[in-house]
């Protein structure tokens, strides 16, 4: 079976408990934060803080509104997290969740800077030594793997985030997007179906995506594909021939060898 | 004796060189743990912990290197600077040969060369280049980990692995002559020494020995 999870933005009321249960569960502290003047606090995602409720105040069709987002990892398909990994701390859990194992990461960072939607944080430990650690959503691999359900889908009040089969939940995201459609959101639309290969937490989107600051189209960098695609195959291109080059040379030219020896002894 | 050998390197030269030389190396075989997925059980555990950090001093060492090299000697270090980046059509004619001479041996077809032939300047430009990269988008990605945009930390990673590939196919080169090719690779005691001998000198770096013996 593979899992996902429905973040449903029109039933969340902003509660703020999937916050709390993550950091419950995940044994995170709070982070020390300022009154900045808004409900959203901490202001962002951090090492300690894997999903967090955006508040924005928004003018739509003439009407003020306040509107809410779940931002956390949505876990692609083709994750750019776990192509860049170089220690294979964030892998695809055979379940499909893209699961993080913090003893294995060493803190290079390439997840934060090559995912599409700035997800991974990093907890500088030692920006001398260059130690640190990644840290994002895991899905709750320890519960999710042995069959209990996401610390924040266990705690949704309201079913704003509801865990199950993800074949299921698009179904059920396809008619709650029809049913906001047909009360006049015609921006609904159901995100994470396909997008990066289809992501394991799909949103139901009651406004168009980059309202909600998400890619509408999110794609993998192109430096992604530079990098992996062109200049790794590059680098080993390049010593491979310049290897077999000197072998070739040594061939021919050692025979040079020979003949300076007898030059020399005439 | 003094007749037989030409002092080519002085004791900063050589030094800078060898720290250079063990700093490259390190710095080469830790890069390579994350280059290569293969090597990935060197990435994680102590064994992870210790190439972050030996990676780290390696590069301290690495950019420490030439200004030793600057201070201990700096009318050589401006010299062969210069050196490096002017480029005579003998220099030009001599790269163009130099397949040939290092598979064949044609020496007399060799244009006359100074105290560093075109290989040895094209090797020393691309050096030059590939160590500014390394010290430019090294520290980006040291100490702007997490403060820089995405972009630019892409950028740096990209860039710093095009200048390791373009540094360590020369190196290779570089090696390979100075200590296996029959017909260079006694110029290694310049770097040990910091001799070579006359005859070398005359066969290899005319235009330089002769410089050198117009001085005295």
């Amino acid at each position: 079976m593979a899992v996902g999870m429905l973040l449903d933005l029109d039933k969340c009321t902003a509660c703020r408990g999937c916050q709390a249960a993550c950091k419950e569960w995940n044994d995170l502290p709070a982070d020390s934060t300022r009154q900045t003047g808004t409900y959203q606090n901490p202001p962002d995602l951090s090492p300690t803080t894997l999903t967090l409720i955006e508040f924005q105040e928004k003018e739509v069709g003439g009407r003020l509104g306040w509107y809410f987002f779940n931002k956390r990892c949505v876990h692609c398909t083709q994750a750019a997290c776990v192509d860049v990994c170089p220690t294979a701390a964030l892998q695809h859990n055979a379940l499909g969740f893209v699961s993080f194992d913090r003893d294995a990461c060493n803190g290079c960072g390439y997840c934060a800077e090559f995912c599409p939607f700035q997800i991974p944080r990093m907890e500088m430990l030692d920006g001398f030594q260059g130690k640190a650690k990644a840290s994002k959503c895991t899905f709750c691999q320890d519960r999710v793997t042995n069959g209990i359900v996401p610390a924040c889908a266990k705690t949704c009040p309201t079913g704003a985030i509801t865990f199950g089969d993800r074949d299921a939940l698009v179904q059920t995201g396809k008619g709650r997007v029809a049913a906001l459609q047909s009360r006049g959101k015609t921006n609904a639309r159901l995100y994470g179906e396909t997008e990066l290969g289809g992501l394991r937490q799909m949103y139901v989107l009651p406004e168009t995506a980059s309202f909600y600051g998400l890619p509408e189209n999110p794609q993998l960098p192109a430096t992604l594909s530079l990098w992996q695609g062109g200049v790794r195959p590059l680098g080993y291109i390049a010593a491979g021939l310049t290897a077999l080059g000197l072998a070739f040379n040594w061939l021919t030219a050692r025979k040079l060898a020979v003949a300076r020896a007898t030059e020399k002894e005439e | 004796m003094e007749d037989r050998y030409v002092v080519r390197f002085s004791s900063s030269e050589r030094l800078a060189h060898w720290l250079q030389f063990v700093a490259f190396s390190a710095l080469l075989v830790t890069g390579l743990f994350i280059y290569m997925p293969a090597l990935q059980a060197f990435t994680v555990g102590r064994a992870g912990e210790a190439s972050r950090v030996l990676h780290r001093i390696s590069a301290v060492v690495f950019m420490i290197a030439p200004l030793i090299y600057l201070v201990g000697n700096p009318s050589a270090f401006f010299s062969s600077l210069r050196d490096a980046f002017s480029w005579s059509a003998d220099d030009r004619a001599w790269l163009s040969k130099a397949v040939a001479y290092y598979t064949n041996g044609e020496v007399s077809d060799m244009p006359p060369q100074g105290k560093y032939n075109g290989g040895q300047k094209l090797n020393a430009v691309v050096q030059i280049v590939a160590f500014v990269l390394f010290v430019v988008t090294g520290l980006i990605m040291w100490f702007g980990k997490g403060s820089v945009s995405p972009g630019l930390f892409a950028f740096s990673v990209i860039l710093h692995d095009l200048a390791v590939i373009a540094a360590v196919s020369l190196v290779m080169l570089h090696v390979y002559l100075v200590t296996i090719h029959p017909l260079t690779r006694e110029s290694i005691t310049a770097m040990f020494e910091g001799i070579v001998t006359r005859e070398y000198a005359q066969e290899h770096h005319a235009k330089w020995l002769a410089d050198v013996e117009g001085e005295s």
